[in-house]
């Protein structure tokens, strides 16, 4: 009796089953052509076509509008969304103020930075005018490392000023790669010479030469963001040398040696004075 | 196609007929009996119910058939545009989306079909103000076919400069001499709006708003001679002053309390923003006040 029992409830559960599948076809091409009607699937042949290229054309023009603004701005956002908050109270819609308050998120990369950002954006419109102000922002970056940048992040964040995030960044990552890109020529044309201490990414490069041990010339290559997000390079130049050569050093060139270098820098440029410098140091070498 | 919808219909009312059948027998089976009575009851209603299920299952079986050949007969590559065409849509409005974004970078724009279209939006501490558009024409050489850009902004001086070897440049550098002066023109803006009452004449400006010159006191209505201030912004891509100038109407000997303040205000203008500095000094005139009261 129990077993008969069982099977009954077992198979009202399938008769239930397949009594929802009549009503609701399961494959979702089966509920859309429902809903467009068998009819309109033969209609499609020509319909369908046309809408279907069209919206490959929209999207191939829409995408090279992208890749055109993502060149431009070096900046390149792979993702955004958006949400809005009515805040009018029934007050201000008597005066005719309306207040909104949109949230907004992108995220997407500069070269080697990713970085993601939320921000309100309050919007008050009266008689007179329209204002809009970034009320909050948050941005989150990764490498977090680049120490020079995490200070310029909280001063955008504290300003809530956008457009000077984006705009530094681009500069910064510009100098950053061009940094790299000198570093690492450098040390692929004197690599005995020239040494990094992390890398091409370093912020450092010294110039050692195998004949003249105890000397060496370190040049820092700091890449700063001021008050106003303009991005300049500073460059820096530190000696090492023996005692005995100090002692020597009559025309204290080793004391005016960083003053000097920055002398050189605006004469020459960021390259030939490195360049300068190696050959200097390793003069024999290169005989 | 009547055929096909209707083994949904058919099934729907066979099943109705079948669940009457089967609320009957309920009713039957309510009345007190025999175990062995019970049993056969229990029996009888299994194989109708198994019947039921097995009749249901073929015509939603024969029901997806007919519909399958239906759709076999309509050209297959029509189905999977269905899909195609939720999956572009899909992607089309992710990429309208990611468009719009580039408004908050400050530099957005449009292909159009001389070239493209750059929108340059402007924005000081957070408050988003104008937008200017550049409207290029990409050709050899690249010219300016139309613009929104106010005329004392020395736009063919930077594209005299950077036009023709580095578009990113150019942009770059007509977005800072903008957004400077969207700055200093908020700044005026505001201090004519919201201070007037701290200002004891007009505010002397000029378009480019790099030049102001106004006269102001700390205590309106008050005994005061009111301080004279002369602000000079040299560097078109600032939004602070490079010379300020402080001086105090009325008397030649000031003394020395006037003569700090004086000297505090020209620091003041030179380092913060005017309305915040305005800001700042009305707080003071309040704090004045409720120190008195």
């Amino acid at each position: 009796m129990d077993a008969e029992l069982a099977e009954e409830r077992v198979l009202q559960a399938e008769i239930a089953a397949v009594r929802r599948a009549c009503e609701n076809p399961p494959a979702p091409w089966e509920e859309k052509s429902r809903v467009k009607s068998f009819q309109a699937i033969h209609q499609f042949t020509s319909e369908g076509w046309t809408s279907s290229k069209d919206l490959k054309n929209q999207l191939g023009h829409l995408e090279s509008e992208l890749s055109f603004l993502s060149t431009l701005t070096g900046i390149n956002i792979r993702n955004y969304s958006r949400q809005t908050e009515d805040l009018t109270s029934t007050e201000m819609a008597e005066k005719s103020i309306r207040k909104v308050l949109q949230r907004h998120r992108l995220s997407g990369n500069c070269h080697m930075v990713t970085f993601q950002l939320e921000f309100q954006i309050l919007e008050i419109q009266n008689k007179e005018r329209l204002s809009s102000a970034v009320t909050d922002l948050n941005i989150i970056m990764e490498p977090t490392e680049c120490s020079e940048l995490s200070e310029f992040v909280s001063r955008a964040e504290d300003r809530k000023d956008l457009f000077m995030f984006f705009r530094s960044l681009h500069f910064f990552v510009e100098w950053f790669e061009y940094r790299k890109r000198t570093f690492k020529h450098f040390k692929e044309k004197y690599p005995d010479a020239v040494y990094l201490s992390e890398g091409p990414s370093s912020c450092s490069m010294g110039i050692r030469s195998a004949s003249r041990p105890g000397f060496e010339l370190v040049i820092v290559w700091r890449i700063q963001i001021d008050e106003d997000g303009k991005v300049f390079p500073k460059l820096d130049l530190l000696t090492k040398v023996p005692q005995r050569a100090l002692e020597l050093d009559k025309n204290r060139a080793i004391e005016a040696a960083p003053l000097s270098f920055r002398t050189l820098l605006g004469v020459l440029g960021i390259e030939a004075a490195l360049e300068s410098l190696i050959k200097s140091l390793c003069a024999e070498e290169n005989n | 196609m009547a055929g096909i919808l209707a083994p949904g219909l058919g099934v729907l009312a066979h099943l109705e007929r079948l669940e009457n059948q089967m609320s009957r027998s309920r009713k039957q089976s309510e009345e007190p009996q025999s175990v062995q009575a019970q049993e056969r009851v229990l029996g009888t209603k299994i194989q109708k119910l198994r019947h039921l299920r097995d009749d249901l299952k073929a015509a939603v079986r024969h029901r997806r058939g007919s519909v399958k050949a239906c759709i076999a007969n309509v050209e297959p590559n029509q189905i999977v545009e269905v899909n195609e065409q939720e999956a572009l849509e899909e992607k089309l409005e992710n990429v309208k989306a990611v468009l719009q974004a580039y408004h908050f970078t400050g530099l957005s724009g449009k292909l159009t079909s001389r070239g493209v279209c750059v929108c340059i939006n402007t924005a000081f501490e957070g408050n988003l103000l104008d937008s200017y558009f550049v409207d290029l024409v990409i050709q050899k050489p690249l010219r300016i076919h139309h613009h929104s850009v106010p005329v004392f902004i020395p736009l063919e001086e930077i594209a005299a400069k950077y036009l023709q070897t580095n578009i990113q440049h150019f942009l770059f550098s007509l977005c800072e001499y903008l957004n400077a002066y969207s700055g200093r023109k908020y700044q005026a803006d505001r201090l004519q709006s919201d201070f007037a009452a701290l200002l004891t004449g007009p505010l002397q400006r000029n378009p480019l708003c790099n030049l102001l010159s106004f006269t102001y006191k700390l205590d309106p209505g008050g005994q005061s001679f009111p301080f004279c201030a002369r602000l000079l912004y040299k560097d078109l891509t600032a939004t602070l002053p490079t010379d300020v100038t402080v001086t105090c109407q009325g008397g030649e000997a000031l003394s020395s309390s006037w003569e700090e303040q004086r000297a505090s205000h020209e620091t003041l203008f030179c380092t913060k923003p005017l309305h915040q500095v305005f800001a700042s000094f009305a707080r003071r005139e309040k704090l004045d006040m409720s120190l008195v009261s």
